[in-house]
């Protein structure tokens, strides 16, 4: 038993190395005072962050993976609200709904973004970033959403909606005054778990955005273009984007299932 | 209760669920009807011809070249779904262990690098294994060897790397869920009845995983069939997978009847893959990781 353990935590380190070598690459190759990407280190330098981010295109793109992230964060999560909260008081809808939850989950991406193209393209649909990109966007987040939320929802207690409706609480009442205030927390966690499924997005993407660009598909168009030692860089301004909002999703989810697993007393 | 007020009860049931689902419908589920007509439609050099044809699923079965590729992608599928677990199985022994502040560290630590972009993860192993990339660099540095080699990358190997890397999590988690989930008086009752802890491990502790491995499984899989950024990236001209094959078709030659043959067969490889995992196991317990 001991002998396996101290294998197993010699494993772990070493999968836990591998795991974060390449992010470490990347961070020092982002720092190289090199004119290629690669090794060895000759210098440090802070300017290919001033070249990434440098020129109107790559701030536009940056803005529209925040625009487009906030708002596929927000429809994904009340579709996913919504569909909890139903399935939840008529469970026999479940067969229905989790099989369709399932269908965007197990569509490869490159054949999710092959519909799109396709079903946009045969309905007149214009592609660009609002038209095609964001229903796209709302489509994959939704399941994610809907995964997160929902074993919450499940585990609410129903005695404290009785006990509003006991002392003469309308349904709608409940729903503001008790049960969304019990969720917040799970709220908060999802919209911003499914803002970075939506800002890290990007096989689906590419095919149906047309013209615009997100991050992602900058980088992509980027690195097609061999455009220069600045795509490190780029690529960790996306990752610490992405990174950041998820720790802090984990952290409010966590923090609060840790305060509701209490005993009250 | 009279026709009326059952409608109503039936409309207020509905309601909630009725803008996920008629999303879903609408987004997800109907424009598989406009892909499957797509790739009946007849495609020539002036574009396409809303003209009824089995042309390109004939090419996708009789011609060597795209049966060739589904094959390989089959291949390349299987194999990084097998060292995925082979990968994946003792780390989520390792996290099925540990206890409370260690394992949620250890938890996000795992979780942390799969929230930022793929795209980027898969990128960041051209600098690794490329000509002046760190493993290069490093053994020409210890003396190793005098000249670079060119072998690491642009072939199936680096696609392996990178698809073992980008989807890992995906099957250590169902995997660690299922462990954690075990009694662990069941592995010491084995060992007290004089199991050899290898014993336990193959009679105990391994077929109670095989539902989070089954599921584990199947998502790497699935996840490795559509595959399109990691072998552009890195696989060059050998380590070419369908779905490069796919974008192909709609971003260059312009032959969307063909790509979207290729896309329905990919869609019937992950049927039957989903079918036969969920025949095991059950789908509640493939994606929710719940029983059956």
């Amino acid at each position: 038993m001991r002998a396996s353990g101290k294998l197993l935590w010699a494993y772990a380190a070493c999968f836990y190395s591998l795991l974060y070598l390449p992010i470490l690459v990347l961070i020092v190759l982002s720092f190289n005072d090199a004119p290629a990407i690669g090794f060895p280190i000759q210098g440090l330098t802070t300017r290919w962050y001033a070249d990434a981010l440098a020129g109107g295109q790559v701030m536009q793109a940056l803005g529209n993976s925040l625009s487009i992230g906030i708002a596929s964060a927000a429809l994904g999560t009340l579709l996913a609200l919504a569909t909890a909260l139903g399935l939840r008081r008529s469970p026999r809808w479940r067969g229905v709904m989790l099989p369709l939850l399932l269908v965007p989950i197990i569509t490869p991406g490159i054949v999710s973004g092959v519909l799109m193209l396709v079903f946009a393209g045969m309905i007149g649909l214009p592609y660009g970033l609002w038209t095609t990109a964001f229903p796209a966007h709302v489509t994959w987040v939704l399941p994610f959403a809907f995964l997160t939320l929902h074993p919450r929802i499940e585990q609410l207690d129903r005695a404290l909606e009785e006990a509003a409706m006991d002392l003469g609480a309308r349904p709608r009442q409940v729903l503001s005054h008790v049960v969304l205030p019990v969720l917040q927390p799970a709220l908060i966690a999802t919209v911003l778990f499914s803002f970075t499924v939506s800002f890290d997005e990007f096989v689906r993407t590419l095919f149906v955005i047309g013209g615009a660009r997100t991050m992602p598909v900058q980088l992509w168009i980027s690195l097609q273009q061999h455009a220069g030692p600045f795509i490190p860089a780029m690529g960790v301004v996306i990752m610490l984007i992405s990174m950041l909002v998820a720790a802090l999703g984990f952290f409010i989810s966590h923090h609060a299932s840790a305060r509701s697993l209490q005993p009250q007393s | 209760m009279t026709a009326r007020s059952a409608a109503r009860s039936f409309g207020a049931e509905l309601l909630p669920i009725l803008p996920g689902g008629l999303w879903l419908l609408v987004f997800a589920v109907v424009p598989f009807f406009f892909l499957i007509v797509m790739s009946l439609w007849t495609a020539t050099v002036f574009g396409i011809e809303p003209e009824w044809t089995l042309e390109s699923y004939r090419t996708v079965f009789a011609d060597p070249v795209y049966v060739l590729i589904v094959l390989k992608t089959l291949r390349i599928s299987l194999v990084s779904t097998v060292i995925s677990l082979l990968v994946s199985y003792p780390l989520a022994m390792f996290l099925a262990r540990m206890q409370g502040r260690a394992k949620a560290m250890f938890l996000f630590a795992l979780f942390l690098p799969f929230w930022s972009s793929y795209l980027v993860r898969s990128f960041t192993w051209l600098p690794i294994l490329g000509r002046n990339g760190l493993i290069n660099h490093a053994l020409i540095s210890a003396g190793v060897m005098s000249a670079p080699i060119d072998a690491l990358l642009f072939d199936e190997f680096a696609v392996y790397v990178g698809l073992v890397y980008v989807y890992t999590l995906f099957m250590t988690l169902p995997i660690y869920l299922s462990l954690d989930r075990l009694d662990p008086a069941l592995g010491e009752a084995a060992s007290d009845l004089g199991g050899r802890p290898v014993q336990v491990f193959r009679r105990v502790t391994l077929p109670l995983s095989l539902p989070g491995v089954w599921s584990g499984c199947t998502m790497v899989f699935l996840l490795s069939v559509g595959a399109y950024v990691t072998p552009s990236l890195l696989g060059g001209t050998s380590g070419i997978m369908v779905g490069n094959v796919i974008a192909g078709q709609f971003l260059e030659s312009n032959n969307w009847p063909l790509g979207a043959a290729l896309s329905v067969l990919v869609i019937g490889m992950v049927i039957v893959s989903v079918t036969l995992a969920g025949m095991r196991v059950g789908l509640r317990q493939l994606f929710l990781g719940q029983g059956r």
